[in-house]
């Protein structure tokens, strides 16, 4: 029973008034930005950065629990009313959700999804604080071939999952490991592409490139496209509280969806994407009345939400373990981490104790927390959605240069930021995934300073990689995920002629940045 | 208004792009002498990595003009509201230095707020201003961060306090 011993000491920590009080501000300040309409949770977390500068680590990661829990509360009110899903995680939510908004039941969207959070929160929660140990023990077990092998892993997924077309994905993908090469090599001490401007022989920062992504490249996206779309916002009246109907309805799905999203979210499968999606089409099986989804069933907005919360938990257990980011706004975590000078893996649970199991602790807390925070503020949250358009994206902007330049204060950030958001929103109006750059900016040095290791252990034999079992099932694995959907497009396209075109490229009228 | 055989450009010139990023890497990297003697050194990962830019450059240069692509139909796009916010933050950065935070970040929230449309431009630039000035005093003197005060105002200071 080590692992409630040390729950029950992370408890201690984070049960103490002054982390207490930063967990609070966590939540509500996550919640507030997350609530903001194209602000998902990975940007939410990197425009806060900066707020936790001043913390000292333990305080820090407790907040920063709060605003990861609090940023996917505040996204799902804003898919519910706005239909603006801030992350792909949401997009599902957003479907029904938005529907039940239409036809006036958007409170009970609201709550079932706030209780959904909530349940699936504390359950995968409770899993994460078992889970995340036993993954420990496994990474005991691997050497660096078998971390290179993840890592590929690892970006294979979030590049194959994610957008309409491989090509896309891996164009991002190499972008990102292109921007990762920057700077001074980690194990000869050489720089590498700083084309003798000595800021960049730090590297790219992973939080700017996310934030230029995310946050400049959305905001010029939006601002190229605000003129041509109009935004409805439905007001909640009347009753707030879920019907005994709407209960019989929800708990299931709540469970099912707690079911799909924490075992998903551990492995490297890119996040939230993937559970949510299964959590619809699953409820849609199950429902007695299928014909309500798209229409505003509340099992549509029960399940995929849930999904959603729980995943989020599962997520970190393979970056806190393992050290390694399964989606964008695990990349951004770890890059905070790094920030701290910590590196997450087997040795953090040794050395920092207090500062996981802390944080581990602070999530439960900051669940609760978020449970007051929405089911009766709710409607304080909703006022956030009006702010004038004009003046919500200046300020996006605003502290999005902030937390650039607040970085290592200096201005060629800034200019990095520029570049970056614009290369976004080409990006974004062709349609290019910018999760892939975001988790490659970040794991390829790592992956390639494992596979450096490796073959500094094996004197130079590459064969390391497949006479390694692990290491060779994962990257079999790997290249499965690649060569296999080619395969079926391949063989689809070959049925589909004459038929006309076979296209199974995703519907891509509207993806958000993730 | 952008059709969609603009939308083809774009995509050839991300291709393009790519392919030229990958020559870059390529080149810079043969230019750099190798020091160290390890058994894998510096070098192969950049090779390996401007090798993949080509192919995938390669592959979206054949999408451009052969296969899907996003929006064929074509996107309109309000190019001077990009071109309004973009201005706004490189006028941010090249300012930031001399003229400080609160300034220069007043300019960028009064050049994104008309971009979206916000015309009443005395009050953008008071909201600019209030909020630069908020962050300035919350980030600096309560959090402990350093946002520039502008090299125009220390000079001033400073000459106050000699």
């Amino acid at each position: 029973m080590d692992t409630l011993a040390a729950l029950g000491h992370g408890f201690l920590v984070a049960l103490t008034p002054y982390n207490l009080l930063w967990s609070a501000i966590g939540v509500t300040v996550g919640t507030a930005v997350g609530v903001l309409p194209g602000i998902g949770p990975a940007l939410t977390v990197a425009l806060l950065l900066p707020v936790t500068y001043g913390l000292e680590p333990t305080s820090a990661f407790i907040m920063f629990a709060g605003i990861y829990y609090g940023a996917m509360y505040g996204g799902s009110t804003t898919s519910i009313l706005l239909n603006a899903p801030g992350e792909s995680g949401s997009i599902v939510t957003a479907i029904d959700g938005h529907a039940m908004a239409r036809q006036g039941r958007g409170a009970q969207a609201l709550a079932t999804a706030a209780i959904g959070s909530f349940i699936a929160g504390t359950i995968a929660t409770a899993a994460l604080t078992f889970v995340a140990p036993l993954m420990v023990k496994m990474a005991l077990l691997f050497g660096p071939a078998e971390y290179f092998a993840l890592m590929v892993l690892a970006l294979t997924t979030v590049t194959a999952v994610l957008g309409s077309s491989l090509a896309r994905g891996l164009a991002s993908l190499f972008l990102g490991l292109a921007l990762g090469l920057v700077g001074i090599d980690m194990q000869t001490g050489q720089a590498r592409l700083a084309f003798g401007v000595p800021e960049l022989l730090d590297g790219i920062d992973t939080v700017v490139v996310a934030v230029g992504l995310f946050a400049v490249g959305e905001t010029l996206y939006v601002a190229s496209r605000h003129r041509f779309e109009t935004e409805e916002i439905y007001a909640l009246k009347g009753s707030k509280w879920m019907s005994r109907e709407d209960w019989a309805r929800s708990w299931k799905p709540w469970l099912r969806g707690t079911l799909l999203g924490f075992p998903i979210g551990t492995l490297p499968a890119g996040g939230s994407e993937i559970p949510t999606f299964l959590s619809y089409l699953v409820e849609k099986r199950l429902a007695k009345k299928p014909e309500e989804f798209g229409k505003g069933a509340i099992e549509a907005v029960a399940g995929p939400e849930a999904a959603n919360n729980a995943s989020a938990a599962g997520v970190l257990a393979p970056l806190l373990s393992l050290g390694l980011p399964t989606s964008a706004t695990a990349a951004i975590m770890l890059a905070a981490f790094q920030q701290y000078g910590l590196q997450p893996g087997p040795t953090l649970f040794d050395n920092n104790p207090e500062l996981v199991w802390g944080m581990i602790a602070s999530l439960y807390i900051g669940n609760v927390l978020l449970l007051v925070l929405n089911l009766p503020l709710v409607g304080f949250w909703v006022k956030l959605l009006l702010i004038p358009r004009p003046w919500l994206y200046a300020g996006i902007l605003v502290f999005s240069s902030l937390g650039a330049y607040t970085l290592n204060n200096n201005v060629i950030d800034l200019v990095i930021l520029w570049v970056i958001g614009l290369l976004g929103f080409g990006m974004r109006v062709l349609n290019v995934p910018v999760a892939p750059c975001v988790v490659g900016l970040i794991l390829g040095p790592l992956a390639e300073q494992q596979f450096r290791r490796a073959l500094a252990i094996s004197q130079g034999d590459p064969s390391v990689f497949l006479t390694h079992p692990i290491s060779a099932a994962l990257l079999i694995i790997a290249a499965l995920l690649v060569i296999g959907p080619m395969v079926l497009r391949y063989r689809s396209n070959g049925a589909a002629k004459g038929a006309g075109k076979g296209d199974n490229a995703s519907p891509s009228g509207s993806h958000p940045a993730t | 208004m952008t059709t969609g055989r603009s939308m083809r450009a774009g995509e050839a010139v991300l291709g393009g792009g790519l392919i030229a990023l990958g020559g870059l890497i390529a080149v810079e990297t043969m230019l750099t002498p190798s020091v160290g003697r390890a058994v894998v050194g510096p070098a192969l990962f950049p090779y390996l990595i401007s090798g993949g830019l080509v192919l995938v450059g390669l592959s979206l240069l054949r999408e451009a003009f052969a296969g899907a692509i996003a929006h064929a139909e074509g996107l309109e796009l309000d190019l001077w509201a990009v071109a309004l916010v973009a201005a706004g933050l490189a006028v941010q950065f090249l300012l930031l230095d001399t003229l400080g935070w609160i300034p220069s970040t007043t300019i960028l929230f009064a050049a994104v707020s008309r971009a979206f449309g916000g015309r009443r431009l005395m009050v953008n630039l008071a909201i600019g201003l209030a909020l630069a000035a908020f962050t300035f005093v919350a980030f600096n003197y309560g959090l402990g961060l350093n946002l520039p005060e502008g090299s125009i105002v220390e000079r001033l200071t400073s000459a106050d306090a000699e």
